[in-house]
């Protein structure tokens, strides 16, 4: 009877042990589950640093261009018209300009013209050429200040309206005529009508004055030139 | 009829290059701070306002011409604008709206110059324009093209060289150049008929600036040449010279 009383008592020992093994075996996986419930708390500590990523932004800051403002202040164009070479007649001119506008008053004027001479009353009366056809070749630049003067506008109609301006301008060149170069002193003045913000047309008078001894007496010789012409402006 | 395809991918190619080649042009937008900008009919000081843009109103900037913007409002109002009123705006991010300006910094500082002198070249009457390209407000690499003409000969030059701005931000500035050249010299006849002839030369040289106005200044200058002849001894040429100049 006692051995059956230990026997009992041993098989409930070792059904608790049991029990507590499974329990224990429960523990660790619950450990397990801490464990792993612990790494995740951790994961998301350092996720609280760093949010997680769904998506991966993949943007690259964008360039701003500022969009160039074109001036329009180089100007460039052809001349056509008469210029009286003093005692050669008057003849067609042509040519053509380069102007920088430095403000609305002031503009820098590179000008280059050349012109043919015809012949002087003596060569026609008495039938001698002073000049072979080369030397004929009236060829002048000059190198400019033009001032806008009395700036208005121009209408065409009831719509169109036209900026314009008179110029008063004033430079020093060379001309070059009957096989010499000589220093020469310009000036004069025009009226310019701009159709477009690009476009101009101009009507200038300009006399070039130059010391010369072609005819036997040095004196002042002066050149006008009257010119129609068209420029475009960059 | 199996061209076809290859055609109508043509005009395919064309239909879609249409648009960049037609393609408005995008124009720099500034917003309005001051209580309005005004308007004029024309790039002058004397053109009558004629339409106003309110604060934090837009426009678009056209094209410039001098001191003057040319603008065309919201409302399509298209008119001339200061460049002191332009002063008064700001771009789309909100930075002040800034352009280079002809004034006294500018002379200090700039990129380009121009100008046109004349003088004297050996005792000839002397015709000349210059260019410079500055790499600072006080070095600048310069190219200077004049003719002389006078009794003897009348002839062209062409220098190269640099010049060096001392107190650049003075409305007196004094420089020093150095360079090289060629001098093309054509005597005028005599009983020996003469022969053109082309050297090379070097000079040294210094002068002044003086700030007048805007873009403008005066500028005057002395170079001293040494022209590097075939004979037995060089020439030297002395050259002075006066004129005005504009940065840009």
């Amino acid at each position: 009877m006692e051995t059956g009383i230990r026997v009992l008592l041993l098989s409930a020992a070792c059904a608790l042990g049991g029990c507590a093994s499974i329990h224990h075996l429960f523990h660790r996986h619950d450990d397990a589950q801490a464990q792993a419930a612990s790494d995740a708390g951790a994961s998301a500590t350092e996720d609280s640093d760093h949010p997680p990523r769904v998506i991966d932004p993949q943007v690259e800051r964008r360039k701003i261009k500022v969009p160039q403002i074109h001036s329009h202040n180089v100007e460039f164009g052809v001349q056509y018209g008469a210029l009286s070479i003093e005692n050669f007649g008057t003849n067609p001119v042509y040519g053509f300009t380069a102007a920088y506008h430095v403000s609305e008053d002031f503009f820098f004027q590179g000008a280059f013209g050349r012109s043919q001479a015809g012949r002087t009353s003596f060569e026609t009366l008495s039938n001698i050429s002073l000049l072979t056809p080369s030397e004929r070749y009236f060829t002048y630049y000059d190198l400019a200040l033009g001032y806008n003067f009395l700036p208005g506008e121009v209408f065409l109609g009831r719509k169109l309206a036209m900026t314009s301006a008179f110029y008063l301008i004033g430079g020093i060149g060379s001309t070059d005529f009957a096989g010499d170069s000589k220093f020469t002193v310009s000036f004069g003045g025009g009226y310019r009508v701009l159709p477009t913000d690009w476009m101009a047309v101009h009507i200038g008078v300009e006399d070039h004055v130059f010391q010369s001894d072609l005819l036997g007496v040095d004196k002042l010789t002066n050149n006008l030139e009257a010119t129609i012409g068209a420029t475009v402006f960059f | 009829m199996q061209r076809l395809p290859s055609v109508r991918c043509l005009l395919l190619v064309l239909l879609l290059a249409t648009p960049g080649l037609c393609g408005a042009r995008e124009y720099l937008q500034v917003f309005v701070v001051s209580p309005y900008l005004e308007l004029h009919t024309g790039p002058g000081r004397g053109y009558p306002v004629f339409n106003v843009v309110d604060r934090d109103g837009s426009v678009d900037v056209l094209v410039r011409y001098t001191e003057w913007f040319k603008v065309r409002t919201e409302r399509g109002v298209v008119g001339w604008v200061s460049e002191a009123d332009m002063l008064h705006t700001v771009l789309a991010d909100g930075s002040p709206f800034t352009f280079n300006r002809g004034d006294r910094a500018g002379f200090t500082s700039h990129r380009f110059e121009m100008g046109m002198f004349t003088g004297v070249y050996g005792g000839a009457t002397l015709i000349s324009a210059y260019g410079s390209l500055s790499f600072n407000s006080q070095l600048a690499a310069e190219v200077s093209v004049g003719q002389f003409l006078g009794n003897a000969s009348n002839g062209v030059t062409a220098d190269f060289g640099l010049t060096h701005v001392f107190m650049p931000e003075w409305r007196w500035s004094p420089f020093v150049m150095l360079g090289t050249g060629l001098v093309h010299t054509e005597p005028k006849a005599t009983l020996v008929q003469p022969v053109n002839r082309t050297e090379q030369t070097a000079y040294v040289g210094g002068g002044v600036r003086y700030y007048l106005t805007r873009r403008f200044f005066l500028r005057a200058e002395y170079k001293s040449h040494v022209v590097f002849t075939k004979l037995n001894s060089n020439e030297e040429v002395d050259e002075w010279k006066l004129g005005f100049a504009f940065f840009f």
